[in-house]
């Protein structure tokens, strides 16, 4: 597995999370989040450091994965949605109406709940964001990436006799590592999880596990998560949300041993 | 308890025999245009042109109908098909709701509610202008008329896009809306803008539910008669330069004026200008032979791309 994590053959930027002046790949100051009327973030303040798995737990509802949507301007998609505050990744205030969105979402990229591969063949889904964005590519290189990208992702040998066969009918933790390897193909620097394994069986689950662990020394990861055992695993700090609240923040060790809290401590023994 | 049993049977019966009704409608067109009409298909009918005479023996084929049929029917899905898309797109993707799109969806409606020979006249009344003489011809050698002849495949071609354009496009707006959010959000998440998700990840996911579109305008285009009758008029030959089937004849052949299976039935049988009813019937049988082959074909479109999706 030592040369799974190999550089983009486009990378211009050695894979390294943009880093602001105090070595964080994800500033989030005083953001505050509003669906309608309804305010859902309140004054969250957080630092993301590069090359860490960053976990975000709490019940549901609580807004972590609307904080994680903010990374790379999903919500923009929800004509309701309101935000305040600034989120800085490398210099940049992404919360800025001149934000180039677009170059945004492909420096932050994101994996959803649901598996989502397009219907068409394994190899068309990774092609098709690729042609999108280099295309000039010659068609050996777009191949090349390809197999890459799928090696990437722990996936290559399982389906690469199937490549030109639908993603439909993999597996559904081979698909959600399709769309892991799909995501790599356009050359992000920080990876947002939503809950990946969510409908995964354990094997998969493990897998996909695995492959985080191996993607931190390249990317930073932020990966929303309703399994405590899960960041527990593969977290290096935590950050613990309850109604909107960043409730408690730190090294994952330490918070699981001993929190600080009185609601994160009845969180982790389930009594929410 | 007895009461409620006799209930249920009876209610299954009147399901069962509703059912067995609309199937023996079905059936009994088929079997009754087969018994008349199988006498009649032969080879030679499919493969020459018809006559205009009174005697059946030298009244020909039907080749040029069926070829009408072909014509009239391609004309009306090209031009229709990628306004409907674009209509479909710009409902499901891109309006808001608001006035404007409720008095859109409105006319959509209104439209598919006009009955044909309606949308017929006013293509007379819009393609008779000279400006649109190109279409079809110009009236030529009468004092004092400066018109557009106002009948051929193009004009009808165009007449039926109207009449299938808001059935097409409700068709591929519920396949565009069928197509699950998790590709959209996937799509833009990789960073492509909304025009190339669209373009790239929705319509490709519905190209199932726009063939099926296609496939629906068409069985409605083989099948209209008003139209075809005032927009290509009562010829029963092509009327362009001859032979028309000739590539090199192509345009004068769109431009001039002909028949399709619809109006060689009507002007064969008794109640039209012929009175070869054994004819209209072999030309009903092979109408409803192509409209049957275009229903399976929609349905095997849509099985196959179930199971290829699975």
């Amino acid at each position: 597995m030592g040369n799974v994590l190999v550089e983009h053959p486009l990378s211009k930027t050695n894979g390294s999370a943009p880093v602001s002046d105090d070595g964080c790949a994800i500033v989030v100051e005083n953001v505050n989040a509003w669906y309608g009327r309804k305010q859902v973030l309140f004054n969250v303040d957080m630092q993301i450091k590069k090359n860490e798995i960053m976990a975000f737990i709490g019940p549901s509802g609580c807004g972590k994965t609307t904080l994680l949507r903010c990374f790379n301007r999903m919500n923009d998609i929800i004509k309701s949605f309101r935000l305040t505050g600034t989120i800085k990744i490398g210099d940049e205030d992404i919360t800025s109406k001149n934000t180039d969105v677009l170059a945004l979402r492909k420096k932050v990229g994101m994996v959803f709940q649901q598996p989502n591969p397009f219907p068409m063949s394994i190899f068309n889904n990774l092609r098709l964001p690729l042609a999108e964005n280099f295309p000039d590519l010659e068609k050996a290189k777009i191949e090349d990436i390809i197999v890459q990208k799928l090696k990437d992702a722990n996936i290559y040998t399982e389906i690469k006799d199937r490549l030109h066969h639908s993603a439909l009918r993999i597996s559904g933790g081979q698909q959600q590592r399709l769309c892991i390897a799909r995501m790599l193909t356009i050359d992000p620097q920080i990876l947002l999880f939503d809950e990946p394994c969510a409908s995964l069986d354990p094997l998969s689950t493990k897998k996909i596990e695995d492959l985080l662990l191996q993607l931190k020394e390249k990317y930073t990861v932020v990966i929303v998560t309703h399994n405590i055992e899960q960041a527990r695993r593969i977290a290096d700090n935590v950050a613990f949300f309850y109604t909107g609240k960043l409730v408690e923040m730190g090294p994952a060790k330490k918070l699981f041993l001993a929190p600080e809290t009185e609601m994160l401590e009845r969180y982790l023994s389930g009594k929410f | 308890m007895i009461k409620i049993k006799i209930r249920d049977a009876s209610q299954q019966l009147f399901a069962w025999v509703s059912a067995l009704i609309t199937l023996a409608a079905c059936f009994g067109i088929i079997l009754f245009l087969l018994v008349k009409g199988h006498g009649a298909v032969t080879l030679e009918f499919l493969l020459t042109d018809p006559n205009p005479t009174f005697q059946a023996e030298g009244a020909g084929g039907i080749l040029a109908p069926m070829a009408g049929t072909f014509i009239v029917t391609l004309t009306g899905v090209v031009i229709a098909l990628p306004w409907a898309i674009a209509t479909a797109t710009y409902l499901s993707e891109y309006a808001k709701k608001n006035l404007a799109t409720a008095y859109l969806k409105l006319a959509i409606d209104v439209l598919s509610g006009v009955p044909t020979i309606v949308i017929a006249i006013f293509g007379v009344a819009l393609f008779t202008n000279p400006t649109l003489g190109f279409l079809s011809s110009m009236i030529e050698g009468v004092e004092g008329v400066n018109k557009a002849f106002g009948k051929s495949f193009l004009v009808c071609g165009i007449g039926m896009a109207i009449m299938v354009l808001p059935y097409m496009i409700k068709t591929c707006e519920e396949a565009i809306k069928a197509v699950p959010n998790a590709f959209r959000e996937a799509s833009l998440a990789l960073g492509a803008s909304k025009k190339i998700t669209i373009t790239d990840v929705v319509l490709p996911s519905a190209r199932r539910g726009i063939i099926t579109a296609i496939i629906l305008g068409m069985g409605r285009i083989i099948g209209d008669t008003a139209i075809v009758w005032l927009l290509l008029g009562g010829s029963i030959r092509m009327t362009g330069q001859q032979p028309w089937w000739h590539l090199s004849n192509w345009l004068s052949t769109l431009q001039n004026t002909g028949s399709t299976l619809t109006t060689y039935i009507f002007l064969n049988s008794p109640a039209g200008e012929g009175n070869k009813p054994e004819l209209a019937f072999a030309a009903s049988l092979v109408l409803v032979v192509i409209i049957v082959f275009l229903n399976a074909a929609a349905g095997l479109i849509g099985f196959m791309g179930k199971v290829k999706e699975e």
